[in-house]
């Protein structure tokens, strides 16, 4: 059996996907199947872009830091949207927040975290190699500054109101919406393409700077390319389902224990398989067995965040 | 030296004023014959002054052990997963005994925030040697697991917003007589650091170098780990999450006076309290009589401080 | 996708419309004013505010959360399907539910989108203004499901409490709402949420300046000693649902003691559920109203 895995790791993890995919489609389909299988499938697609999403960008942001242990949403974007979420909340009140315009509201967040990120990384722009690490502590340290910010203002908030900016401040897979998944959603699978066709250039990056200049690879270039394509797939994936800490980190995890981490061309496809299987099974385990859909994103760092652990004292992480 | 001699004198002057300064308008000159500038000075003023300059300086002590341990400028104590387990124990006491005392609640959670440091000291005992830079990372996980519990059982009992007032939010506003001894405690861990220094700058060499020096590394590094939770957790259940101190005071000093411990640590402890005091001050000024938590003053100027900090010299 | 859904309920829509010709009625909501088709039949409700008022109209709901929160909404509520949670509506049940109405609010309110595809949805939210408020949803209510007898009888009986509350009030000095969590505190002043202490009871604010944030502020304990008020309302925050929780603890200290609202024993805790859980609806406000009147009146 582990044979057979180790051989065709991608074929089967494509197989697993599409049987949950079904099963979470076609499982107990009531009589209300004209609405319900619309639905579900809104579900479905949603969860397949935002894993995939995460995925990718995780991939890619461990390629460029060279390092295997770093994830985007470190970077003070969670932060960023929860006090995007908070302040709005707070100017114009919980009726106001919730009739803007869903397509202005999504535009405006993707917006502002795009063009936090091109901030951030355009500290980079023409400094040496070593501000790779500098511009993460930057994110880091914004993204305390944007906690600190919001939580004064939660502070006084009146309970009421506070409900309000809990229950968008809370990754949740199953409230994603239709329209904003057909924006949202193409822009992140033209950015997931193009990652792909990187593919033979990134393993060229992750060689490091020096040996990957000295094979002649635009190394500036491409890394401002792809620090663009995470900035835009973070931003589309959170503002799609709310904030989630360690979800990348996770499955890019599983992803080098599966396929290693020397071919951009397989370790990618396998995150992004494995995102959509631990999204799909988990939210099929939720949505029918238990009867908890908003839950999942709660469970799937806590046990994520247990299985990560369990790699890094295993040695099995780098 | 010098510089410790100049922090002294800066402190002088900053608690006078943080004496002074309240939302209560009395004489503080008065407090021989006035019994109610008397009480507001015994229960409001003095505790509140003490327990910021208490904070202030464990934190900082704090920060740079933490540092010398991880041999990483750019941890600090919160990241080790102290305050979610503190948040955890809020929760349990909370659900379980509603009307338990406060300082019942306060030993409650301070003993799940040492409980999940001794959780995080286990694990890292068993991460891989030479690993050194997982060791905050380790924390960062164990955080956002123990976050994501606490996410959700306080999303199910409407108590999010209660614990991160708490527990999240950086302030002296609940300080009176009675709320804030167990900084003590904090204090004279930072004290008992101090006694430790030498050894803590040994272990900053790197584990091999210091085993080849004679230093029985592992039981240094389990004091400075206990110093750190210790600290933490108590400043936490006592005033909450207060950012950035425990990383931009080890920082300037170190740059301005390098890293022999046994003469910066005074100078980092100083500095610590006079930071967090200058900002309790500010956040008791700007929107005079109400209060602007000293978390969220410290989450500006502290990411400003380190900011600068970070673009001004190389990268390490 | 979407044109499938839309096509979905205009079918439902129509299906529905055949018998009832009843008259479309034009209701008051948190976002303006909406046409129902005819009487709603069966209603699946997401907030508890509004299932406490619909309760209270003699209206149960045939879809609620799977928890209350609230102890005294009654066996009937309770009986109901269950349809999700507070934070968010099981689409499937709902749509099993087939429902002809679905009410929101409050932290449900971020729902609207993705029910609407089943059923009209109304945002039945209540802001800061929470008397007002209160009553307009009450009166919307009762034109909406055909019980406006019952709902005017309603706010007459919440207008007397009012004025009984208010009598009682007068001539009492002035007030400071309070809201602890654990060891800190806010005060909240007129423009608030917990506003309408002092505009509907008529208790002037301890300290000017509060009045017009519709937020709160963070304070400290000299600064209760500073405001000196008459009465001290505290709303607990940490309070676990139906249970006292520790704000008396909070406030037990030397400078609490000095004002002279602990000197007359006029430190009132109310119940924190009906408050922020079930905020504005009828019968949590007649409740509060209740607790208010009981200490201002002894």
């Amino acid at each position: 059996m582990m044979a057979v895995v180790r051989a065709h790791p991608l074929a089967l993890l494509a197989l697993c996907l599409l049987g949950l995919g079904a099963a979470y489609l076609f499982a107990g389909l009531g009589p209300n199947a004209g609405f319900i299988l619309p639905l579900r499938a809104t579900r479905l697609g949603g969860m397949l872009v935002v894993g995939a999403s995460i995925a990718v960008a995780t991939v890619l942001f461990q390629t460029v830091a060279q390092n295997r242990i770093l994830t985007p949403s470190i970077m003070g974007f969670d932060a960023l949207y929860v006090l995007m979420q908070t302040a709005l909340v707070a100017v114009i009140g919980a009726v106001g927040f919730t009739s803007l315009p869903k397509a202005l509201k999504f535009g405006l967040e993707v917006g502002v975290m795009i063009t936090a990120a091109v901030l951030l990384f355009g500290t980079l722009l023409g400094r040496g190699p070593r501000d790779v690490a500098r511009m993460i502590l930057t994110g880091v340290i914004l993204g305390v500054l944007f906690r600190s910010l919001s939580g004064f203002v939660a502070r006084v908030m009146d309970p009421n109101a506070y409900s309000v900016v809990q229950s968008v401040t809370f990754a949740s897979f199953t409230r994603i919406d239709a329209t904003l998944l057909l924006i949202g959603g193409s822009a992140a699978l033209a950015a997931i393409a193009l990652a792909f066709a990187l593919s033979r250039r990134l393993d060229v990056m992750a060689l490091g700077r020096p040996v990957a200049v000295s094979l002649g690879l635009g190394y500036e270039r491409l890394m401002l390319l792809v620090l663009a394509l995470v900035a835009l797939l973070v931003s589309v994936s959170t503002a799609l389902v709310g904030p989630v800490a360690f979800f990348g980190l996770i499955v890019v995890g599983l992803a080098h224990a599966l396929v290693g981490a020397d071919r951009h061309a397989r370790l990618l496809p396998a995150a992004a398989l494995i995102a959509g299987i631990v999204l799909v099974g988990g939210q099929l385990i939720f949505e029918r067995l238990i009867g908890q859909q908003s839950t999942l994103s709660v469970v799937v760092e806590c046990v994520g965040g247990l299985v990560f652990l369990w790699l890094l004292l295993k040695g099995r992480v780098r | 030296m010098r510089l410790a001699a100049l922090l002294t004198l800066a402190l002088i002057p900053l608690s006078a004023l943080s004496l002074m300064l309240g939302a209560a308008s009395v004489d503080v000159a008065a407090i021989g014959h006035d019994p109610q500038a008397a009480l507001i000075f015994w229960v409001s003023r003095l505790p509140r002054t003490l327990a910021v300059l208490l904070t202030g300086a464990a934190l900082a002590v704090a920060g740079v052990i933490l540092q010398q341990i991880v041999r990483n400028r750019f941890v600090e104590p919160g990241t080790t997963g102290t305050g979610e387990g503190a948040a955890l124990g809020l929760l349990a006491i909370t659900l379980l005994a509603p009307g338990a005392p406060i300082i019942v609640k306060m030993l409650v959670a301070s003993a799940a925030a040492l409980a999940t440091t001794f959780l995080f000291l286990r694990l890292i005992r068993r991460l891989p040697p030479r690993e050194v830079l997982l060791v905050p990372l380790v924390g960062l996980i164990l955080a956002g697991v123990l976050q994501a519990a606490v996410t959700f059982i306080g999303w199910q009992t409407d108590l999010l917003q209660y614990i991160g007032t708490w527990l999240m939010s950086g302030e002296f506003s609940g300080v009176i007589a009675g709320r804030y001894e167990l900084l003590w405690i904090a204090g004279a861990a930072a004290a008992l650091a101090y006694v430790y220094a030498d050894r803590f700058v040994l272990l900053g060499l790197g584990r091999d170098a210091a085993t080849n020096l004679g230093l029985d590394t592992e039981r240094v590094l389990h004091l400075g780990l206990a110093v750190v939770s210790i600290v933490t957790a108590l400043v936490v259940v006592t005033v909450g999450m207060i950012p950035f101190v425990g990383l931009v005071v080890p920082n300037l000093v170190s740059r301005l006076m390098g890293d022999n411990l046994r003469q910066s640590l005074p100078v980092v402890a100083a500095g610590g309290a006079a930071l967090v005091l200058a900002c309790d001050i500010l956040g008791r000024a700007v929107r005079y009589p109400y209060e602007v938590p000293v978390g969220t003053v410290l989450g500006v100027l502290g990411s400003a401080l380190f900011l600068w900090l970070l673009y001004r010299q190389p990268a390490r | 996708m979407l044109r499938l859904a839309r096509l979905a309920a205009v079918a439902s829509a129509i299906a529905f419309a055949v018998p009832a010709v009843a008259a479309a009625v034009e209701i008051e909501t948190a976002k303006g004013p909406v046409t129902l088709a005819g009487t709603p039949e069966k209603v699946a409700v997401f907030d508890i505010a509004a299932i406490d008022t619909l309760l209270a109209l003699g209206i149960v709901p045939a879809g609620v959360p799977d928890k209350l929160y609230v102890p005294y909404l009654g066996e009937d509520a309770a009986k109901a399907p269950k349809v999700g949670t507070l934070f968010e509506p099981n689409l499937e049940a709902v749509a099993g539910l087939a429902p002809d109405l679905i009410v929101i609010g409050g932290r449900s309110s971020t729902q609207g989108d993705a029910l609407a595809p089943i059923a009209p949805v109304i945002d039945m939210t209540i802001g800061s203004d929470v008397v007002a408020e209160a009553k307009a949803r009450l009166t919307a209510y009762g034109k909406a499901f055909g019980r406006e007898a019952r709902a005017a009888e309603l706010t007459a009986a919440l207008d007397a409490e009012l004025t009984a509350v208010a009598r009682a009030a007068e001539g009492q000095g002035t007030a400071l709402v309070l809201l602890t969590n654990g060891t800190k505190l806010s005060a909240y002043g007129a423009g608030s949420r917990f506003g309408w202490i002092h505009s509907a009871l008529g208790l002037p604010q301890a300290r000017e300046g509060l009045k017009t944030d519709t937020h709160g502020d963070a304070i400290s304990f000299e600064f209760i000693a500073e405001t000196n008020p008459d009465w001290i309302f505290v709303i607990d925050r940490g309070a676990a649902i139906g249970e006292a929780g520790s704000a008396a603890a909070t406030l037990d200290n030397p400078l609490v003691k000095g004002t002279r609202a602990a000197k007359a024993e006029q430190i009132v805790y109310l119940s924190p559920a009906p408050i922020y859980i079930a905020g504005g609806g009828y019968t949590s406000l007649m409740g509060t109203l209740a607790e208010l009147k009981a200490a201002l009146a002894k």
